[in-house]
């Protein structure tokens, strides 16, 4: 259908067709219609001072970390404390509008290769500077050898209008792990599109974490396959969304192999006109017994005007399976709010108390402390600007 | 300390009377225990003092320690020295207990001026009190009564009413759903608390309660209504009699 | 061990012995095949019908030209060749039948096989027994006068017969085929048919307003509690024919109205088409309560023949305090394209669907329900069993949609999944939208197999594998269950039975 569509100014300029709301995929999220600025690739030189000042804003500075700092989508080789590595040319699912995006924008980004244990997590904070309506793309890859581990954390951060497109690939070989935390908390002018590729190998083990709080336009990819069986993968998020704010998750695990676990928790907090989105496929291909999947995604609308939607599905082809969802939407319960006030809280505070603890379960999967105590403080600082 | 005066209530979305002209007198130190068949009404009253939403007072006055009570916000009610132990209490996840205790007092201590207690005197302040009503440490570390079991919930309200110390106390059934032992724990709780300058109401179904919590008098609740006030051997009548005799037979 | 022995009975269960496939041998009048504006005028002469309502049909028809097969169903079928169907069929013998002595005795036959209780007496004995019927029984209060049952049966496209029409109109209530309520009742035609499905609604509901040929017509007047169960029954006999059935229910303030529909087909080899539109009409403080058993022929082992089903049913609940409840047992036809849906639009309104679907050989389901929350404090609950087995495919997709007005919406749902075999699917595609955050919506789905635990616990109480799968299939679906009338339960639960026949025996 898109195809017969005038191109808006926006294609023109990214030189790809933007999906519209006929895609079911993008029925939520009519990218067509969103994304208006023409966003393009450009060279944007950017300030000292300013990237200084803003990889600092980072949720997670205070936390001990190798950093690599990636200025307006190009490796600073002066801040990063991580070499960039060899990317592989070969780019996976040519056909995703998110990568194809990638690809129209030359992304480059780094190469982590983890052979042992790391012994500190790596941060990667991208930093956008000046607006100028330039299209930043980006795109790392991780690989972790077999039975090693490693904690990565990528924080995008920015001031003004932009797009940022980025594409992570994640490979884990037997036994290996890694810990993955994302922070998007982008500049609230920007459009935030972002696809996270992971395939795990037999008995690999993924604990990812997404907390989605900035840009004006979320879309967050997530396409997740198991290669090798007693695998273990779990994908959480916390949207913490006010003003016009507008975040969409769409998770693809595919259960390829028998004898495979999947969690994926999402706790959604929208206030004001903000709209949050949470789509969610659970495959069970033929023979992938012992699939034990289960998503559950919670929304909690502070305002008459917020909005959530859901959509999430299994498709199931193997029988011995446990599998299942849960979602609901609605606003703070009444009873606890009754219940706490009763004990003497008052209203605002027994309110600033449930959002925290309902966002805050989310922040539980982490294993590492420093990471959820930044997360916690976050939230509070978002709760006290609300 | 609590005058409860001819209070008619209904609720919101309901044009039915609940409470249908109640009069009750509470001094400091008493404890009175509030019986009657289900349906009486005994729920509504203990609500309709702590504050709930959805009830409405048609008619009457509730004054406590010189003030109206119905004007106030459960947690300004809260502050002002009444707690509701509820029958059911509420699951809170993701809210710890020991958490939820302290910013529940130091909220109270702000709201009458006190300076809030510190860290290690409030641990202190817990600590004890727990020790005495069985609460381990692991439940404190808990959420708010999610995954208790029934007896736990309970002795988990008490120790709420023992760390923030409040004047009246109203207990919705306490007894319900406890085993004998769990009782008697929860009991020797709650006679621990017995002061001259604090007032109970217990409200119950069951006279057994009674054995161990003694009361000062007994009312008896029948269709929204006080229908008749005794001291702790009414308790005993009632308890061989039942309440057949206060049930009012549906039109 | 177990496992495997019940994946092998599942792989026998022989959906060639369909209980119901016989064919009935009736001469039967047909319209030329194909589909074009003629046809359309053809069904409407056929029917005496007013100029309006070929209108009606026409605009469908050339809104229906323009349109595009939905492919969005999780379901895969050849291509319909809309040209090669009979649009009109209808049994010759039957032209306008006044009571039972006049239907051609081979049709009653027909019925009679099928267990339907048509006749009068028939459905006195067969349903509820005496000593029940007679303490129900008189004028008190509009309750429940007794167990009868008035049917409505459809063969092909043309309504044969109406029981019970001189005890309901006592009562004010009208039921009858829609024809006859174009010609004795058409202003109350006119006001609501296509106000809940309009003619451009879909593709399926577009070619029915183009071709329906008749269908079922109730009217319950205000305040009337309807004196018993109304059930119209469909079957379908007639070769190379679509069947187009339309029905029409209209509960007026403060009455009740339950409604039951049954539905089978002979076994073929080609398949057959069937695209029914049902539009409910709740007004203030009105209840309908609309309860489906369809048994439309599956198809063979090897997915041969069987009915295409492709079905819009609505229903609006337009008034404060109105309700409207659908329970669905899905066990029939080769595909299932069905949503049964609710719109809540009156204050305080309520919407409920219980489905169980069962799927077996290579049968495909794609079904489910919205829910769209308009008024005030509306409230919906969605309970969805779905069981596969052999080699088909089942699917629940269901919409629960909150406006921005809808304050304090509320909705439940829960949907189940049982797989019964390792060479079938079970799918969930839930849409939720709430835009109000006063509306609370609450949803949980659950994919699993029947427990060895379960399955062992069972056999170890003396039960067979086949009596175990029952009871616990039976156990899955309770919930269901419970939902439909008195009169559609035990048939309901034969029907378990023999949709799961080699495992469940």
């Amino acid at each position: 259908m898109s195809a017969l569509l005038p191109r808006t100014a926006a294609e023109d300029s990214l030189g790809v067709s933007l999906p519209n709301r006929r895609s079911e995929e993008w029925k939520w999220t009519d990218l067509r219609r969103l994304v208006t600025a023409p966003y393009a690739r450009k060279i944007v030189a950017a300030r000292d001072a300013d990237i200084d000042r803003l990889v600092a804003s980072s949720p997670f500075a205070s936390v001990k970390a190798k950093r690599i700092i990636i200025v307006n989508g190009v490796y600073d080789a002066k801040r990063s404390q991580l070499p960039r590595g060899e990317i592989n040319a070969v780019v996976p699912l040519a056909d995703d509008v998110i990568v194809g995006i990638g690809s129209k924008l030359e992304a480059s980004g780094v190469s982590l290769v983890f052979d042992g244990n790391a012994d500190l997590p790596v941060e990667i904070v991208h930093v956008a500077t000046g607006a100028a309506q330039q299209a930043i793309g980006v795109r790392h890859t991780i690989s972790v050898a077999a039975n090693a581990a490693a904690t990565v954390i990528e924080t995008f951060v920015g001031e003004g209008d932009y797009l940022c497109n980025t594409v992570t690939e994640i490979s884990l070989a037997e036994g290996a792990r890694v810990d993955r935390i994302k922070a998007e908390v982008e500049s609230p002018e920007a459009t935030h599109l972002s696809h996270v590729i992971a395939t795990l190998a037999a008995t690999a083990m993924l604990r990812d974490f997404t907390l989605t709080s900035g840009a004006a336009l979320n879309r967050q990819n997530g396409t997740l396959t198991f290669l090798g069986e007693n695998a273990d993968a779990q994908i959480a998020g916390t949207y913490l969304l006010k003003g016009r704010q507008h975040a969409d998750t769409r998770l693809v695990v595919d259960h390829a192999v028998p004898h495979c676990t999947s969690r994926e928790l999402f706790k959604c907090v929208m206030d004001d006109n903000a709209r949050g989105i949470f789509q969610g496929k659970v495959i069970v291909r033929p023979d992938a017994q012992k699939t034990d999947g289960k998503q559950s995604s919670h929304a909690l609308l502070l305002s008459e005007a917020a909005e959530f939607d859901a959509k999430p599905e299994l498709e199931i082809y193997a029988d011995d399976v446990v599998c299942g969802h849960g979602a609901t939407a609605g606003d703070l319960n009444h009873d606890h709010m009754f219940y706490l006030k009763s004990r003497g809280i008052p209203e605002p505070d027994a309110k600033s108390l449930l959002i925290a603890a309902f966002a805050g379960e989310a922040f539980e999967t982490i294993e590492h402390e420093g990471i959820r105590e930044c997360l916690s403080a976050y939230a509070e600082g978002w709760l006290a600007r609300r | 300390m609590l005058e409860i005066n001819n209070l008619h209530v209904k609720l919101e979305d309901e044009s039915r009377e609940i409470l249908k002209g109640l009069t009750l007198s509470v001094k400091p130190g008493e404890v009175h225990a509030i019986m009657g068949p289900n349906g009486s009404g005994k729920s509504t009253l203990s609500y309709v003092l702590s504050g709930r939403e959805g009830y409405e007072v048609t008619e009457g006055s509730v004054t406590f320690k010189g003030e109206d009570l119905l004007a106030l916000e459960p947690d300004q009610r809260a502050a002002k020295g009444v707690f509701l132990a509820f029958q059911y209490p509420i699951e809170i996840p993701g809210v710890a207990t020991m958490q939820f205790l302290k910013v529940a007092l130091n909220a109270q201590r702000k709201a009458r001026g006190q300076k809030e207690m510190s860290a290690p005197d409030f641990m202190r302040h817990v600590k004890d009190r727990a020790a005495r009503l069985n609460v381990s440490q692991d439940m404190l570390r808990r959420p708010v009564n999610v995954g208790f079991s029934g007896g736990e919930k309970k002795r988990a309200e008490i120790l709420q009413m023992a760390v923030l110390e409040p004047s009246l106390c109203v207990l919705d059934e306490t007894d319900s759903g406890l085993d004998i032992d769990a009782l008697r724990v929860v009991a020797e709780g709650v006679n621990a608390l017995r002061s001259p300058d604090r007032a109970m109401i217990v409200i119950t179904h069951y006279q057994r309660l009674l054995d161990y919590i003694v009361p000062d008098k007994v009312h008896v609740l029948s269709d929204g209504k006080i229908v008749r006030t005794g001291g702790k051997e009414l308790a005993l009548e009632l308890e061989e009699k039942g309440y057949a005799d206060y049930v009012v037979k549906a039109a | 061990m177990a496992d495997l022995e019940t994946i092998e009975l599942v792989k026998d269960i022989d959906v060639d012995k369909y209980k119901y496939g016989f064919e009935t041998d009736i001469e039967s009048e047909l319209a030329p095949k194909g589909l074009s504006e003629d046809i359309v005028r053809y069904i409407s002469a056929k029917k005496n019908e007013p100029q309006w309502m070929l209108d009606w049909r026409l605009e469908a028809f050339r809104v229906w030209q323009n349109m595009e097969e939905p492919t969005w169903a999780k379901v895969s079928y050849p291509k319909i060749d809309f040209q090669d169907l009979h649009y009109y069929a209808a049994p010759k013998s039957t032209p306008a039948p006044k009571s039972l002595d006049e239907v051609d005795p081979k049709l009653l036959e027909t019925y009679a096989k099928l267990g339907i209780p048509l006749k009068e007496q028939e459905i006195l004995a067969g349903v509820r027994k005496q000593g029940e019927k007679s303490e129900l029984d008189g004028e008190s209060g509009g309750e429940y006068a007794s167990g009868k049952v008035a049917v409505d049966a459809v063969f092909d496209s043309v309504s044969v017969v109406t029981t019970f029409k001189d005890e309901l109109k006592k009562h004010g209530v009208i039921f009858c085929s829609i024809s006859e309520a174009l010609r004795e009742h058409p202003e109350l035609v006119k006001q609501h048919l296509g106000s809940v499905v309009p003619q451009g609604d879909n593709f399926y509901a577009a070619l029915n307003a183009a071709v329906f040929s008749d269908g079922s017509f109730v009217y319950v007047p205000p305040g009337v509690r309807c004196p018993m169960e109304l059930s119209t029954y469909f079957r379908m006999n007639a070769k190379n024919t679509g069947q187009f059935e339309r029905t029409l229910i209209i509960a007026d303030k403060g009455s009740y109205v339950s409604y039951l529909e049954g539905c089978t087909a002979p076994t073929r080899d080609e398949s057959q088409l069937h695209a029914a539109v049902v539009e409910l009409i709740a007004l203030e403080d009105a209840e309908i309560k609309y309860s489906t058993v369809q048994n439309w022929y599956p198809g063979d082992a090897e997915g041969k023949g069987g009915i295409y089903n492709f079905v819009t049913k609505r229903g609006d609940c337009r008034g404060a305090h109105s309700k409207i409840s659908w329970t669905q047992v899905e066990t029939g036809s080769a595909i299932t394209w069905k949503y049964p849906s609710c719109i809540l639009r009156g204050d305080h309104s309520r919407g409920e669907f219980y489905s169980i679907a069962i799927s077996n050989g290579r049968q495909q389901v794609d079904s489910g329900t919205k829910m769209i929350h308009l008024g005030k404090n509306t409230s919906s609950r969605i309970i969805s069993k779905g069981i596969a087995a052999g080699r088909s495919d089942n699917t629940y997709r269901g919409l629960v949609s909150a406006h921005r007005k809808a304050l304090n919406a509320r909705n439940f749902t829960q949907c189940d999944s049982l797989l019964i075999g390792d060479k079938c699917g079970a799918h969930t595609v839930p849409y939720i939208e709430s835009k109000t955050s006063t509306a609370q919506f609450e949803h949980e789905a659950t994919t699993s197999k029947i427990s060895d635990d379960q399955m062992f616990y069972c056999m170890s109480r003396g039960l067979s594998e086949e009596e175990a799968v029952a009871l616990i299939v039976n156990g899955f679906v309770r919930d269901v269950l419970q939902q439909l009338p008195m009169e559609f339960m035990a048939e309901t639960q034969k029907l378990i039975g023999i949709s799961l026949e080699g495992s469940v025996g």
